[in-house]
């Protein structure tokens, strides 16, 4: 089932809309899922439901929020801060996601801000 | 009071969906303060029933090992009130169930007439709060609901305390 | 008109700016019955409980505003509610619910719940309010005694 992106972008949307409870005005490309959307680990996996259920797919929740996984691991989190296996690890586990500024402060209570609507469209587009 | 809000299984299907039913009476205290002169079944005990339907549902499909508990109301929405005397069903379907949480979709209705539709969510939470402990038993699943599951699935086995 | 309060689930409102916000505080105690089957060995505040408690707060948002003109109001939709942490016996949470829309017979709300500062629970609710004899004139004597024990009920938690 090949979708174009403007496609996946107004299904992806109708999800957050319904897992978070906010308006289609505030679901855009480059709002944050955690800062700007308010969402907490419940809606993650509210998310995850949904969006496997919309596009037909099988979601491994770490593919698309992987940086739970690392977080608890001293190889790729020091001092608050990703290691350099971290940071590797991390593109590794979200190709989706221009890291390039994550990169230049790799600040762990800044990984929230990664999860964009625009990173979650491209993950659902590579899958459809 | 006791914390309990369905009265019955009619159907159980393991990991796919169950119905309930609960009979609305004027012995229920609290009803009589919802409201004063006109009693009715107050909107989120409707929701604690459904959730306790589905709650049970999705124990079952992982042999009641995991303390399921209420983690979001994705949606309620009510077309009617409930009044003593009727009698209610809670139809639930599981819609999909991972290590540390579960979602469910449902209605209740009194005879052919759909009076909620009800979304939920569950949370696994031996598998979610990090660091927080919690008594090793299962407290969720007493035997007060484990016994509306008689005639319906062979009974779990016994924990060991 | 004496009155045993059994399912009331907030203590007192701490404020209340007309048609707009209230505040309002729910102490959970070991005295409260249903604790022992929820769960036992854990008890915790049932989280439609919390729930009850924002519909409750706005319920006296419509019901002021209004001056009791409306004798039923009730929970027409609650959605994206989430419950953050436990409330346990010993903790008092504090609701804030503020307006979006009140109309005649329908209105809006966002709610949240704390302890300190700690989050228990958020929500959206829509309530819907009427009169019964809107329907069945015969029920006007019925309205009247309602909203008479409502406002009775407001004085209490307005002390």
């Amino acid at each position: 089932m090949a979708m174009d992106r403007d496609q996946v972008f107004e299904k992806v949307q109708e999800v957050l809309v319904d897992a978070l409870g906010v308006d289609e005005e505030e679901v855009s490309e480059k709002a944050t899922l955690m800062g700007d959307l308010g969402a907490e680990s419940i809606d993650f996996l509210d998310i995850v439901f949904r969006l496997e259920k919309a596009f037909a797919i099988k979601i491994p929740r770490e593919e698309l929020f992987p940086a739970e996984a690392l977080m608890g691991n001293p190889d790729y989190v020091n001092n608050g801060k990703l290691t350099a296996s971290g940071m590797a690890m991390l593109k590794e586990k979200m190709p989706h996601t221009d890291l390039s500024n994550f990169e230049k402060d790799p600040d762990i209570n800044k990984i929230g801000d990664l999860f964009t609507v625009a990173s979650i469209v491209n993950y659902v587009q590579s899958k459809v | 009071m006791r914390w309990i809000w369905i009265d019955k299984f009619e159907e159980f299907k393991s990991k796919e969906s169950a119905v309930s039913l609960k009979n609305v009476t004027l012995a229920e205290e609290h009803i009589h303060d919802h409201f004063p002169g006109f009693p009715m079944m107050p909107e989120c005990l409707i929701i604690e029933a459904m959730a306790q339907t589905a709650g049970i549902l999705v124990g079952e499909a992982k042999n009641f090992k995991e303390k399921v508990v209420l983690a979001k109301i994705s949606k309620a929405v009510f077309f009617d009130f409930v009044r003593p005397g009727d009698q209610i069903r809670f139809h639930t379907k599981m819609e999909s169930i991972a290590p540390e949480a579960a979602s469910t979709t449902g209605k209740v209705t009194r005879g052919d007439k759909t009076i909620a539709e009800i979304d939920l969510m569950f949370s696994h939470i031996d598998q979610n709060l990090g660091g927080k402990q919690f008594p090793k038993e299962n407290f969720v699943f007493t035997d007060m609901f484990m016994s509306l599951l008689q005639g319906f699935i062979n009974k779990p086995a016994a924990e060991t305390k | 008109m004496g009155q045993i309060m059994k399912f009331v689930l907030i203590d007192k409102i701490i404020s209340l700016e007309s048609g707009s916000k209230i505040e309002t505080v729910k102490s959970v105690s070991l005295a409260e019955e249903y604790l022992a089957d929820h769960f036992p060995a854990f008890p915790v505040l049932p989280g439609v409980l919390l729930l009850e408690g924002m519909i409750e707060s706005a319920s006296w948002l419509v019901r002021e505003k209004q001056n009791f003109a409306n004798s039923m109001v009730l929970l027409e939709q609650a959605k994206n509610v989430k419950y953050k942490s436990f409330a346990a016996p010993g903790m008092q949470i504090r609701y804030t619910v503020t307006v979006k829309t009140i109309d005649d017979n329908v209105s809006s709300f966002i709610g949240s719940g704390v302890c300190g500062d700690e989050p228990i629970v958020e929500a959206r609710l829509s309530l819907r309010h009427f009169n019964l004899s809107d329907t069945d004139p015969a029920m006007a004597a019925v309205d009247g005694h309602i909203v008479a024990s409502m406002k009775k009920r407001y004085e209490l938690l307005t002390l």
